[in-house]
């Protein structure tokens, strides 16, 4: 692999730029849901940078990839538990407007 | 320039625009579908990055799964809801605030060391992908079990939040 570490760092810290964007400046749900993945690629990417930039596999390199992997999963659970919410909040409250649901209890 | 560094570039700047389009789309479908290209190029870019199981995850999970998952969820909602609350324009507050923390993050970047050329993979297994499944089951198994109990947590609590609600209180909150 040849492209400069300090490429994809640079994009890494891009998006994670753009996530935090997003999660401050909107007020829908889903909105700052995908912000919130934004900012996880960002961290997985760096993971796959930095696996791949440390001593060889032998050496135990691989373990960035392997995080990765698991981080992947877990995000993808997030986004499960985030569109349930999503749908328990447009169905209690008629919104998605995080502004408006402001009490933790249904 | 090599061609990798070239590709590489191109994506980058694909995920960057994919990802401010979404965000600054004031059309909800259109956010989901951009997002969607922002994972796929993202995945393109774990291939350039010689992870193609990464790649391939990245593509199965985010670019499909989710992205799906994201538009089912803006398809059960009504559109009003989206109309009502569509978005507030860019606030250069805030706006500054993500200029300056992706300032600093690059700034950093550019401070880490050069590594040099990555170690290559052997030859019998190119892709290390053999090495990531040894290091993955074998001494990192104990967090895949973990991810697996919290992933039925997940979704445990996303049957929950989901289902019709019965209760009094709840009765009472969509009375209202």
């Amino acid at each position: 692999m040849s492209v400069p570490l300090v490429d994809i760092l640079s994009l890494s810290g891009a998006l994670f730029a753009l996530g935090i964007f997003g999660v401050l400046t909107r007020r829908n749900f889903i909105l700052i849901l995908i912000s919130v993945e934004v900012i996880t690629n960002a961290a997985i990417l760096n993971f796959i940078a930095f696996s791949f930039y440390s001593p060889g596999p032998a050496a135990g390199g691989i373990t960035g990839q392997s995080i990765a992997v698991i981080l992947v999963g877990l995000a993808a659970t997030e986004v499960a538990v985030g569109l349930a919410i999503v749908l328990a909040l447009n169905r209690l409250r008629g919104t998605l407007n995080v502004a408006e649901a402001i009490q933790l209890k249904f | 320039m090599n061609a990798e560094t070239f590709t590489f570039i191109v994506l980058a700047l694909g995920a960057v625009l994919s990802g401010a389009l979404a965000l600054l789309s004031r059309e909800i479908v259109h956010t989901v579908i951009f997002i969607g290209g922002l994972f796929a190029d993202l995945g393109a870019i774990y291939f350039v990055l010689s992870s193609p199981f990464l790649g391939l995850l990245q593509l199965a999970v985010y670019a499909g799964a989710v992205t799906i998952l994201l538009m089912f969820a803006v398809m059960v909602i009504k559109r009003r809801i989206f109309a009502r609350e569509s978005t507030l324009g860019i606030q250069v507050p805030t706006l500054a605030l993500a200029v300056i923390v992706g300032a600093v993050l690059v700034n950093v970047a550019m401070d880490v060391p050069n590594y040099g050329p990555a170690p290559s993979c052997p030859a019998a297994d190119p892709y290390c992908v053999g090495a990531l499944a040894q290091n993955l089951f074998l001494l990192n198994g104990a967090w895949l079990v973990l991810l697996g109990f919290i992933m039925l947590s997940a979704l445990v609590g996303a049957v929950h939040l989901a289902r019709e609600w019965r209760t009094p209180s709840v009765r009472r909150i969509r009375e209202d």
